[in-house]
């Protein structure tokens, strides 16, 4: 790299910051509804009704299978041919787009994490909450998912690591996020090394951050809360 | 206070249950022997609903709980159930594993729920152990605080379900002291065990089950010191 360099970069980063602010915001605005989505899903496909458990398997192989890319592409450009979306949201369709679909790809992983971790409790758990009058709900809700929270910890952090990756294929909707806002400056600076290192650099700042939070997260877990 | 008439469990094409009456009276205490596999667990897990029999009719201070439209939760709460292996809720301590039945079913205040718990564990001798996780305390430690947790919900009968043959025999006297008490006090109890002491001591009836029936039963005198069916005879000879 030469002098330049570091002028580029510094020209670059109001953008490159941006750009990371979005990619946060997509982030967690897709996280959330995701885990309540795999949470639904995993009981769903836990229940003892066949029909219930038929529909959380279906959710969870067609959002496994397809490309997420695809996924983002069908919610933004196709369905607008079958409903209204723009005259509905108008600009904001775009974000709502991009979360409906990110949401529904990380929600079938999230769905396989829940249901492995309620999987993965002793069934005398359960035997001994409905021992005691819980109804199934009650014995969910106060046994089971506080322990199977614990041991999902790990897998969640990993998905929701995998998410703020998934991010940069927005770029493709045009979502200002850090990759899209990398492409934008490279398209009329030609820098192409030293703006695709800031934004390697960057992803990397905020995903080991979240690993550093969730370290300390699962530790205190362990230690107060069993 | 219990009335099994002729019930019958299948698993499949397995039945593991035939044809089984038991009446059992306020206050009695009833041993069941048998080997293993015969269909011991199965039966006490009918009587709280763990398992659906196949068919007959179980009452429960004459509520039905066979009956498709009873309500299971409501039952059970009367129902006291203490497992072989504990099953105390791993993330909790001893003194909520106690309350949270009495908070989150009976809808008791915390206070009264911790008063009434901590009455309990004094009972079974762990008052120190209040806030120690379930893998903190011994095997033995841990069924005294599964029966305290039974013991609050107030039930009406409780069920043991080889309570003592997955502890360290330095460990079983200690469930068994507490066991006696709550026999000597007048609880109604159903007890699958094969501690003969126990059964001499406190049982009122000795059933001995085999192959899914009830084969003999008879006070534990008459039932260890002569025993009429031939396996009755074979099963006491291997276990005594
Ligand atoms: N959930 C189940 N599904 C299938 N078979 C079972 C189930 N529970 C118990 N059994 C079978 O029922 C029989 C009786 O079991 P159990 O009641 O546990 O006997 P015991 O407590 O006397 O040892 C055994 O053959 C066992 O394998
Ligand atoms: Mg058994």
């Amino acid at each position: 790299m030469d002098s330049g360099t570091l002028g580029i970069i510094f020209d670059a980063m109001p953008m490159l910051i941006e750009g990371v602010k979005l990619t946060v915001i997509y982030s967690i605005a897709a996280i959330i509804p995701a885990t309540i989505v795999g949470l639904i899903f995993a009981l769903l496909k836990l229940s003892s009704l066949g029909f219930l458990r038929r529909i959380g398997e279906v959710y969870v192989h067609v959002f496994r299978g397809l490309p997420l890319l695809v996924v983002i592409f069908y919610i933004y450009f196709a369905v607008p041919h079958v409903l209204p979306m723009h005259a509905w949201f108008g600009d904001s369709y775009r974000f709502i787009a991009a979360i409906i679909a990110l949401t529904l790809n990380e929600g079938a992983y999230i769905t396989e994490i829940i249901r492995a971790g309620i999987l993965s409790i002793d069934h005398g758990q359960t035997e001994a909450a409905y021992s005691i009058g819980m109804n199934k709900f009650q014995a969910m809700r106060f046994i089971i998912l506080p322990q199977a929270f614990k041991r999902m910890i790990p897998p969640l952090m990993n998905q929701f690591i995998q998410t703020i990756k998934d991010t940069s294929l927005l770029s493709a909707i045009s979502v200002a996020e850090l990759t899209r806002q990398g492409q934008i400056y490279i398209s009329t600076s030609f820098a192409a090394l030293q703006i695709w290192t800031a934004v390697a650099i960057m992803y990397l700042i905020v995903i080991l951050s979240l690993t550093a939070i969730s370290t300390k997260l699962e530790r205190r877990w362990q230690i107060d809360k069993r | 206070m219990i009335s099994v008439r002729n019930i019958t469990k299948k698993f499949g094409h397995l039945t593991v249950l035939t044809d089984v009456s038991l009446e059992v009276a306020p206050q009695e205490v009833v041993v069941i022997i048998g080997p293993s596999g015969s269909g011991k667990s199965t039966f006490l897990r009918c009587l709280n609903g763990l398992e659906k029999v196949t068919k007959g009719e179980i009452f429960i201070n004459n509520v039905e709980i066979t009956h498709s439209k009873t309500n299971l939760s409501k039952v059970r709460k009367e129902v006291g159930m203490v497992f072989q292996r504990f099953n105390l809720f791993q993330h909790l301590t001893a003194l909520q594993n106690i309350t949270i039945g009495p908070v989150e079913v009976l809808k008791l205040s915390k206070k009264e729920a911790e008063d009434r718990a901590y009455a309990l564990l004094e009972k079974v001798g762990l008052k120190d152990k209040a806030h120690s996780y379930p893998d903190q305390l011994s095997g033995g430690q841990q069924q005294r605080v599964a029966i305290a947790r039974a013991l609050a919900m107030n039930p009406i009968v409780m069920l043991f379900d080889e309570p003592t043959s997955a502890l360290d025999p330095e460990m079983v006297g200690e469930v068994l002291a507490v066991m006696k008490d709550l026999a000597k006090e007048g609880m109604t109890m159903l007890v699958v065990t094969h501690e003969m002491g126990f059964a001499r001591e406190v049982g009122d009836r000795v059933l001995f089950m085999d192959e899914g029936r009830i084969v003999e039963e008879g006070k534990p005198s008459e039932l260890f010191g002569n025993p009429k069916e031939e396996r009755t005879k074979l099963f006491l000879s291997k276990i005594l």
